[in-house]
């Protein structure tokens, strides 16, 4: 029989004597944190797609206008760029948005108390967004593709450069969102750097057009890497040195798990 | 000496008769825009930095999209970022901030304010006026240095920047005042930087889109803004001027009407 108390009732709160853990504990509670976070974001999901994708074909189309010619390559470079113009936006801007929001509601203080472990928690995050994050990029390349009219040789190095991509965005959104305390500051960084992003990085450009020191720093940065896998991807020959690129993204994600760890790591 | 009895009565009579004309206007019209410069001094210093740096980036970053830019491209968006600055505030700022006034109340507030219609509408166009101009001031100085424009500013570009400034800040306030749903009102305004930035020939030739979205583009606002500035800023004959401000006065009446009847509209 189970332990009673001095007046013969069942204490309503028995610890339990023995702390959960293991993988396979991890497992379920991963599962159980990707049925909670789908239930919470399942109402604005078809919402973030749509957006998503009308940002990023939307994107391809409008950089078509700016050119008084669209030659074969201009076509070959912007439609291959549609989905990591389509993938930013929502890595960079949306994600750190619903964090920014999630922060102000108190969801953190919530899900944080909950008995399972924080890394299942934020893994499930990363997890559900990346798979959001998937139609809504190829759909933007298919509009563009449609468009522009040009002919793609998708090799099956796609799936993994556009799964990393997601991934990386997502970790490195989710990141920086937790890391930076103030949502204000969170959502200004966000748009400051959508906007140097979508102008000075080169995504539907090749990088041989920007000033060299300009092109050294998007070596490092995250959005060229990620034009770079995936255009790898879907065309044979326009470009090179794939295995650094995919070498930088995968740094960034670790780098975007790191901060997340940091700041879910910590006890309040 | 009055008695304590009298005092209170006395306070709260109204006066006999509502104050009107020119002078009174000019009265409520200047205390509303000291109103809203004092109130807004931060948002108005934030938003022209932001401003700023957007529009010399988007003169600068524009040449990183060419091997070598052409005169044309480069004279193109140079004079149309002068547009996208003045519209950015009247019309998406703009309608964003009021969207955040309804958001913590006080809105409201500065609905029950004792003037009319018309002084709330100019005051608010002062300001907006006031926060698009250096920026595109600015924007245009830095692509005369960069891109060496044949620019030639003619005495039109007082009107073309007025009634562009007044066409953007209407459609920003009939929007604004009309939608009361803060979230809707956010998602239209980024909707429509979008539309300026890209889908509207404000920043390049009309030639460079299909020809249904010119057509259609037209009928729009946007177009004709982009070739009364544009016109007012070089050199030689245009030829489409007067039909685009004829377009543009009309767009003009109908946001004001809009706007004059969203701002009416009783709670």
């Amino acid at each position: 029989m189970t332990v009673t108390g001095v007046a013969g009732r069942r204490p309503r709160h028995v610890p339990q004597s023995e702390l959960r853990s293991g993988t396979r504990y991890w497992v379920a509670s991963l599962v159980s944190m990707m049925r909670f976070d789908y239930c919470r974001v399942r109402q604005w999901m078809p919402m973030m797609i749509l957006i998503q994708t009308m940002t990023g074909a939307g994107m391809a189309l409008l950089y078509g206008f700016f050119y008084p010619h669209v030659t074969e390559m201009r076509a070959l470079y912007i439609t291959t760029g549609a989905p990591t113009l389509a993938l930013i936006p929502l890595g960079f801007v949306m994600v750190p948005g619903t964090v920014a929001d999630q922060k102000l509601e108190g969801t953190f203080d919530y899900i944080w108390s909950l008995p399972s472990p924080r890394s299942a928690q934020a893994a499930s995050a990363f997890l559900l967004y990346t798979l959001i994050a998937l139609p809504g990029s190829v759909l933007a390349l298919v509009v563009a593709a449609w468009r522009y009219d040009v002919h793609l040789s998708i090799s099956p190095l796609l799936v993994p450069a556009v799964v990393l991509c997601a991934l990386m965005a997502t970790t490195v959104g989710y990141g920086m969102a937790l890391a930076i305390s103030n949502p204000v500051v969170t959502n200004v960084v966000a748009n400051a750097l959508m906007f140097v992003v979508l102008l000075f990085s080169p995504i539907v450009f090749p990088a041989s057009q920007l000033p060299a020191w300009l092109a050294e720093v998007h070596y490092v940065l995250p959005f060229y890497n990620m034009a770079v896998v995936i255009r790898a991807g879907l065309t044979s020959g326009v470009v090179a040195n794939v295995a650094t690129s995919f070498a930088v993204l995968a740094a960034w994600t670790v780098a975007g798990c790191a901060a997340t760890a940091w700041v879910v790591g910590r006890r309040r | 000496m009055t008695t304590p009895e009298v005092l209170p009565a006395a306070v709260i009579v109204p006066p006999e008769t509502v104050e009107r004309g020119l002078k009174r206007w000019y009265h409520d019209y200047t205390v509303m825009v000291r109103w809203h410069l004092a109130s807004l001094r931060m948002w108005l210093v934030t938003m022209t930095i932001v401003q700023l740096l957007s529009g010399v980036g988007f003169v600068l970053g524009i040449s990183l999209f060419f091997v070598h830019i052409p005169t044309s491209a480069a004279l193109f968006v140079s004079t149309g970022v002068p547009v996208v600055n003045l519209l950015i505030v009247g019309m998406v700022l703009g309608p964003q901030l009021v969207a955040n006034q309804r958001t913590n109340g006080s809105y409201d507030y500065l609905r029950s304010m004792p003037v009319t219609r018309s002084v709330t509408a100019a005051a608010w166009y002062t300001v907006c006026l006031i926060g698009g101009l250096p920026a595109m001031v600015v924007a245009l100085a830095v692509a005369k240095l960069r891109y060496d424009l044949p620019l030639h500013v003619s005495p039109m570009i007082v009107p073309a920047v007025l009634l562009t400034s007044f066409a953007g800040t209407m459609l920003g306030y009939a929007l604004g005042h009309a939608i009361a749903n803060p979230m809707a009102t956010r998602l239209i305004t980024q909707l429509l930087v979008f539309v300026v930035f890209g889908f509207a020939p404000v920043l390049f030739p009309v030639s460079q889109m299909p020809r249904w979205l010119g057509t259609l583009n037209w009928w729009l606002p946007f177009r004709h803004m982009a070739v009364v500035t544009r016109a007012a800023l070089t050199p030689g004959g245009h030829a489409a001027v007067i039909s685009a401000y004829i377009v543009l006065a009309v767009w003009t009446i109908v946001c004001a009407a809009l706007a004059g009847r969203a701002l009416g509209r009783r709670a």
